[in-house]
């Protein structure tokens, strides 16, 4: 089914559609009893607005909380939840009244980030879900597939329970592997499948090794992608695999949920939870605001949950805003163009020359015959230089890798103005979620 | 904006029941049976994530009425 088949409509159309001076009272007024709250029930929150200085009724505006609000580290959560483990001095309500507890992964070697919902958090956790897949065009008639392990990590647990909460049938395929998925997809009449992009592809190549061509076979209308960022080649590679909408969505830990989607309208970005997050912008090095088009970190504050606050989180997540306008749903809520575009500590500047590693993925998507890749920054005599990987497809002519490997380094120095080296590689890693993708090895840490 | 885009909204008096129903959840929420408090504090969240959602007013931190 094409994107422009899909049924539209909003999921709230109040909030949606709020004018966007009333918008930014509701934000101000939310923000206001959520400061209100952190303070009188969280260590840490009172602590930090007295040592600022900043009593929850000294913020009357949201310039007012932007310029003097301080910004919140990942190291200071886990600092916090040091303190006491799991979960520290944050909770600004009592932990018995969780119903569930996740964690990041911390395979990255940092502390997991632990965090809890109560009731009302999961609740309104799965409501933020089922606003973004209600207006990828997902229906209660759907089934939808959700490629997911349901473990610690929070993922796509809130989506389970949005696409629930929307009236879906909803599939949940834990510890299956991808031809068993690829079965579940067709013989289920699955309509919507949630996973990561990386995943999706991963499921269109298995589905294609048994025989089965999924844009005709399967009547899957929307993907949900989730978890990293998507590149535009890889979104429309995707869509092209299943015949379907990829709609892009990403939310964090730190934040229960989701804080942006895409809608159905496909505009090439995705809308602002805005009602729910206040998400500012900022440039990484003055820490100013940076306008509409231009590029800089989002700073989060979530406006919707109870237990585990918070405000003004550095997420590092690099991003560039648009106005609601540029889309043409009707919502009031701004855009981030492109999703997320990559991570602030992933950018590196190589020999002059900007980098990020979904800039690779970017050109990989564009090579049918790649399969996968691995990146890494190294120094070789002295020079900083880029290594990729590549892994062809499975059952290629291993004749023909030779030219595919200095056809590839080619697309990669022009588009990225950089000289790589390329290899030709066997057995790289797969992802279920959160590809890492790209290492710095030149980075003092990688050398201890 | 594409005419496809409906957007319906609450009367009053659907506004008003929203309201009142998560009053009467709120109240429930504190039964003395186990299995009523239980349903009505996960109700309870579900009507608050509506009337968040509608733009309504919103005043309800499950630690007040634990």
């Amino acid at each position: 089914m094409g994107q422009g088949e899909l049924p539209r409509g909003y999921w709230n159309p109040n909030s949606e559609t709020m004018p966007r001076d009333e918008l930014r009272r509701h934000q101000l007024h939310r923000l206001k009893r959520q400061l209100e709250h952190a303070h009188a029930g969280s260590e840490f929150w009172r602590g930090r607005m007295d040592k600022a200085g900043l009593r929850p009724e000294a913020i009357t505006s949201l310039e007012a909380y932007a310029a003097r609000f301080p910004i919140l580290k990942r190291e200071e959560i886990t600092a916090a939840e040091a303190i006491s483990p799991p979960y520290g001095t944050l909770p600004s309500v009592e932990v018995g009244l969780a119903i569930r507890h996740h964690q990041t992964s911390g395979t990255s070697g940092a502390q997991p980030v632990r965090t809890f919902d109560t009731a009302r958090d999961w609740a309104w956790a799965a409501d933020m879900w089922a606003t973004g897949a209600y207006a990828m065009g997902v229906r209660a008639a759907d089934t939808a597939l959700v490629a997911f392990g349901y473990g610690l990590f929070i993922g796509f647990w809130g989506l389970q329970y949005g696409l629930e909460k929307i009236g879906c049938r909803v599939i949940p395929t834990g510890s299956f592997d991808s031809e068993k998925r690829v079965q579940l997809l067709v013989e289920q009449g699955c309509t919507v499948l949630a996973c990561t992009p990386t995943y999706a592809l991963r499921l269109a190549l298995t589905a294609e090794q048994m025989g089965i061509n999924l844009a005709r076979e399967a009547g899957v209308k929307v993907v949900i992608a989730s978890g990293e960022p998507r590149p535009e080649a890889t979104k429309k590679k995707i869509e092209e695999a299943f015949g379907a909408f990829c709609g892009d969505t990403a939310g964090m830990t730190e934040a229960a949920t989701i804080f942006m989607f895409e809608c159905a309208e496909a505009p090439g970005g995705c809308h602002i939870i805005e009602t729910d997050y206040i998400e500012e912008v900022v440039d990484p090095e003055t820490l100013q605001p940076v306008g509409y088009g231009e590029r800089g970190v989002r700073i989060m504050t979530s406006l919707g949950r109870e237990g585990i606050q918070v405000f003004r989180y550095w997420t590092n997540d690099l991003v560039v805003k648009r106005p609601h306008t540029d889309c043409g749903c009707g919502r009031t809520w701004d855009l981030y163009e492109g999703g997320i575009q990559g991570r602030h500590d992933d950018m590196r500047k190589i020999r002059g020359v900007w980098f990020m590693p979904s800039m690779v993925e970017d050109v990989v998507r564009r090579f049918p015959e790649i399969d996968e890749f691995q990146c890494t920054l190294q120094l070789i005599d002295e020079l900083e230089t880029l290594v990729i990987q590549i892994e062809p497809m499975a059952g290629s002519d291993p004749a023909g890798h030779p030219a595919l490997r200095v056809r590839f380094a080619a697309q990669v120095k022009r588009e990225l103005s950089l000289t790589p080296i390329v290899e030709v590689a066997a057995g790289l890693p797969r992802f279920e979620m959160k590809a890492r993708r790209f290492r710095d090895l030149t980075a003092p840490a990688a050398s201890g | 904006m594409s005419t496809s885009y409906g957007r319906p909204e609450l009367s009053e008096e659907d506004r008003e029941r929203l309201k009142r129903v998560y009053a009467d959840l709120q109240l429930l929420a504190t039964s003395d049976v186990p299995a009523v408090a239980a349903a009505a504090r996960l109700a309870v969240a579900q009507v608050a994530a509506a009337l968040s959602g509608q733009g309504l007013e919103y005043e309800l931190y499950s630690n007040r009425w634990k």
